[in-house]
């Protein structure tokens, strides 16, 4: 298994991550339930790629990244980090090896304008985590800061400035350039430019891109809109309802999609034609189903146009095609497609 | 060239966000206004020695119950003592009882809010109780049990206040920690391991700090207002001791208020313009650190 | 709605049963032999040290405390409060005489005080910056910053004294008609509402200011809802919640407030009895006043909760109020 892992150059293995929520009810807080916002997800990332996360408002895919840098813990499941080269389960590391962790997995939140603390300026903000994380001289910390907001198109004296001061671009970029400080090398960016207008998104994409050429980042870049992790991503996982329905390079799902979902998704973005062949719009009927009492067999089955009998009763494993084993689906009809 | 640049900005920019409130702060008539008024007051009080030659606690049979003009202020009162100086001396005592008061309130309300609302849990559930069962009980009357269990005296009466006093600060603060807690910044703190009494105090409490200093200014004047309440019963502060309360206390029978109005008019008056002052700060408080402004 | 309704009752229970243990260890503190409150001073006078003795025992003083507790709670409940040790007479009649006309007083203060605090809030929401509302305003700074005790006397002096408009010494309101009575109680009344009027009205106009600049009533008012509708359908049933909570928060002080009111005026209410039962020591009396005062404010309170839950469509409907705590 790690030679494979080796072989694969591969710095993040996530095995069977679930991440349940209780739900609570009544005077006593009795759990009378769980929110299944993560259901066994299995997935690697590669040193050095992106690795996209797609799917709707409410699949998971932000509980799965906070499960990565560990601000959930995961219910249950295993995080196999590569320290040097040992991999390491994140979730059994002392205390001191988890600083240590902290430090090599960081992440960019989703709104840019609660990610900074109103009353601390950029200086603070930036400075007590390189406390922590061993930069004791103060002069050095202080170049450091003004190293790395030049580093994402700011002015070094920004720093003294508060966070009001800022627009929304700007803000993201100074998250971006905060969660860089420790040195990372794995960043889990949670639809770092959904919060931002269209004109700025992509410069701020490019900056991440540009960002990561230079310092051979890895990411894991969260979104819903499929167009812009196509553009940001080398490889895409899709998510429904809290488990990877598909996985696949970001070419390759682009025209070879097997998954219902996935051609759902993605008809619904345009794209220029190529080879004259019109795609057709599929729209998604019906609501997504509750985490907390997902469908039983297939959990896209109520919503899915080429839905079976089967579907309904038997879920499809995760599994990876016939004729491209880099290309991973749960569904029936794709195996069967291969088989 | 960055460093040398920062090092130049450092100086002007510093202290911006606090700088800048309290410009505000100093541009609202009525803050600025309040400020002045507590101020001065204060220091009228402390400056008593200096205002008047008398000493609020002699007792002058020569020269009871005398009029105020000639060489008393404020006149007299039943036993001869200077009502001036004793509303001077008498604001020394009434308004430590109100600031302190407020003061270990607002502390304890602070440290207790914080842990409960960072933490959530038994704990927070406890003190929410606590809290209801406090405030639901009139203070005055909560005051009488407290003072049957430990008695009168100043100390004991700030003590009382401190008790009773931490509930609304309580709520306040951990009201905002439930919400501060989930925003990203506190995420981001978690994700560089920074530890979570840290996260607490430095990082969200501040956020809760405006809101806490305009409620440091009600119960700063609302413990003036009970002291006096109280006093006035004969339930605070021991009748020896000069407070403003006590000083009104004279006011319970008609006599007094109809034949004596110097007894008590200047000290009502002493004691309204003192907490009219503590409000009117703590409104322009209140207008310069809205948060939607922020 | 009933679920509410019963939940919130029931939550009552153990706030009484605390507030009341509270009381009871106070009255454990006090410095007075229990016996002599809980026996009458006839039969008191004929016993012996060997007799008192005995008696313990037999009252089961000597118990430990939370027995004590029980009992002492029981016989509450059963409407026997002991006797007060000064004046000898059950704490049951003085209670039953003079507390309905505390209540009244301090009801009269909230009705006054909600009146004038809700009508001037509104208008000066209404018509913000002018005169009225820089007048109100004025007016409530210098009202919630005069103790209670101070506009009393003032009121005395002016409307009582100078003016004989009413009657100085409300002594009481015993054997006088709805309407005799009704003088003794318009200065206390108003005196003890000013504050919480002043209070209100501060309130009630920034609610209704916060609730004027949201989107939804810059939409009513674009669809062309008239203006009244606007305020009232929208503005005013939408700030009731906090107003309601904030009058809650206020009442136990209306409560106490009474106490200094009523001493002022002379008012015969439990509260210049509270004071004349703490200045002689009567101990047992002086803590059953508490305790019943406490289970009033608390009683008011809860009907005032109820109250607003009625005029609010989301609770009427059965919701989830989390607004509400
Ligand atoms: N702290 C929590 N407690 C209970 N349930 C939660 C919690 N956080 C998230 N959930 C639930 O878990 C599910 C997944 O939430 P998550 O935030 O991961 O979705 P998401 O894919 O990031 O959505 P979005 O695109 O809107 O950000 C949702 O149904 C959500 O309601
Ligand atoms: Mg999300």
């Amino acid at each position: 298994m790690n030679n494979q892992n080796e072989a694969r150059d591969v710095l993040l293995d996530l095995k069977n991550i679930k991440k349940y929520y209780p739900i609570q009810a009544g005077i006593f807080r009795k759990t009378v339930g769980h929110v299944k916002a993560v259901d066994d997800v299995s997935l690697y990332v590669k040193k050095g790629e992106t690795l996209g996360l797609v799917g709707e408002s409410g699949c998971g895919k932000t509980t799965l990244g906070k499960c990565i840098v560990r601000l959930h813990r995961p219910t249950s499941g295993e995080l196999r980090y590569k320290f040097g080269n040992k991999y390491r389960n994140l979730l059994s590391l002392n205390k001191k090896e988890s600083l240590d962790a902290r430090k090599k997995i960081q992440m960019v939140f989703q709104d840019p304008y609660s990610s900074l603390n109103p009353v601390k300026n950029i200086f603070t903000a930036f400075d007590e985590p390189l406390k922590i994380h061993g930069w004791s001289n103060a002069d050095e910390r202080k170049d450091r800061i003004a190293e790395l907001l030049e580093s994402v198109n700011l002015r070094a004296d920004y720093m003294y400035r508060y966070p009001n001061e800022f627009s929304g671009g700007q803000r993201q970029r100074i998250c971006i350039a905060r969660a860089m400080c420790v040195n990372p090398e794995l960043i889990v960016c949670d639809e770092p430019v959904s919060a931002l207008d269209v004109s700025i998104q992509a410069q701020v994409l490019n900056l991440m891109k540009d960002l990561q050429k230079e310092l051979g980042l890895t990411y894991v870049f969260i979104a819903h809109d499929l167009s812009v992790v196509e553009y940001m991503s080398d490889r895409i996982a899709v998510m429904y309802l809290g488990k990877v329905v598909e996985l696949a390079s970001a070419k390759r799902l682009y025209y070879h999609f097997e998954h219902p979902y996935t051609e759902a998704l993605l008809s619904a973005i345009p794209i220029p034609k190529i080879g004259g062949e019109k795609r057709q719009r599929i729209v998604l009927e019906g609501d997504v189903p509750s985490p907390a009492n997902p469908p039983a067999g297939c959990r896209f089955h109520t919503r899915c146009h080429k839905s079976m009998d089967i579907c309904k009763t038997q879920a499809p494993t995760f599994r990876p095609l016939k004729n491209d084993p880099d290309h991973m689906v749960a569904c029936h009809l794709a195996d069967t497609a291969d088989a | 060239m960055a460093t040398a640049l920062v090092t130049k900005q450092k100086r002007i920019k510093k202290s911006s966000l606090a700088k800048r409130n309290l410009q505000k702060l100093l541009n609202n008539k009525l803050a600025v206004l309040g400020l002045f008024i507590v101020v001065t007051m204060i220091l009228l009080c402390i400056a008593a020695p200096l205002l008047t030659p008398y000493d609020p606690g002699k007792i002058s049979l020569f020269e009871r119950d005398s009029a105020p003009g000639g060489e008393h202020i404020f006149g007299t009162d039943k036993l001869g003592r200077d009502v001036f100086a004793r509303i001077l001396y008498g604001g020394r005592i009434s308004i430590l009882i109100g600031l302190s008061g407020a003061l270990g309130g607002m502390i304890l309300g602070v440290v207790i809010g914080s842990l409960c609302g960072f933490f959530g849990g038994i704990l927070d559930a406890i003190f929410v109780k606590v809290a209801e069962l406090v405030s639901i009980v009139p203070q005055l009357l909560l005051v009488l049990i407290l003072s049957t269990i430990i008695g009168p005296g100043v100390p004991n009466l700030i003590y009382v206040f401190i008790f009773t006093g931490w509930v609304a600060t309580f709520r306040l603060v951990r009201g905002r920690f439930f919400s501060l807690r989930e925003e990203s910044f506190v995420e981001a703190c978690r994700a560089f391991g920074i530890g979570s009494l840290s996260i607490a105090f430095k990082h969200i409490l501040p956020n809760c700090l405006g809101p806490v200093a305009v409620q440091l200014t009600l119960n700063t004047a609302g413990f003036i207002l009970q002291e006096a309440a109280l006093s006035f019963l004969g339930l605070g502060v021991p009748t020896g001791v000069p407070t403003w309360g006590n000083i009104m206390n004279a006011a319970k029978e008609i006599i007094t208020i109809t034949e004596s109005p110097w007894l008590w008019i200047p000290t009502g008056v002493a004691i309204a313009l003192f907490v009219l002052g503590v409000n009117f700060f703590g409104d322009g408080l209140r207008d310069v650190l809205d948060p939607s402004q922020l | 709605m009933l679920k509410y309704f019963v939940s919130r009752m029931l939550m009552l229970i153990p706030m009484i049963l605390i507030i009341s243990f509270i009381v009871f260890i106070g009255l454990e503190f006090a410095p007075a032999d229990p016996l002599t409150a809980m026996i009458s001073p006839d039969q008191m006078s004929s016993m012996t040290l060997e007799d008192m003795e005995a008696m313990r025992e037999s009252l089961g003083l000597n118990a430990p405390m939370l027995v004590r507790y029980g009992r002492w709670l029981v016989n509450l409940l059963k409407g026997d409060m002991g006797f007060s040790i000064v004046t000898g007479t059950p704490i049951t009649n003085i209670i039953s005489n003079l507390l309905p006309s505390t209540i009244k007083l301090t009801f009269a203060a909230l009705l006054v005080s909600t009146f004038m605090g809700l009508l001037f809030g509104i208008l000066s929401a209404i018509k913000s910056n002018s005169a009225i509302d820089y007048i109100s305003s004025v007016l409530g700074v210098i009202g919630i910053s005069m103790p209670e005790f101070f506009i009393g006397i003032l009121a005395l002096l002016a409307f009582a004294i100078r003016l004989r408009w009413f009657p100085a010494q409300g002594r009481t309101d015993v054997g006088l008609g709805a309407f005799g009575s009704i003088k003794y109680l318009v200065l206390p009344a108003c005196s003890l509402g000013l504050v919480l009027a002043a209070a209100l009205m501060r309130y009630t106009r920034n609610a209704m200011l916060d609730v004027l600049n949201k989107d939804y009533v810059k939409t009513a008012r674009a669809k062309g809802l008239p203006e009244w509708k606007v305020y009232y359908k929208h503005a005013f049933r939408n700030s009731l919640m906090p107003i309601s909570v904030l009058i809650c928060l206020r009442l136990p002080m209306l409560i106490g407030g009474s106490v200094v009111i009523e001493q002022v005026f002379g008012y015969a209410g439990i509260g210049s009895r509270l004071l004349t039962a703490i200045n002689a020591g009567d101990y047992q009396l002086v803590l059953v006043i508490v305790l019943l005062l406490s289970i009033v404010s608390l009683l008011a309170s809860v009907f005032i909760d109820l109250l607003t839950a009625l005029l609010d469509p989301r609770v009427r409907l059965g919701g989830d109020i989390g607004g509400a705590k």
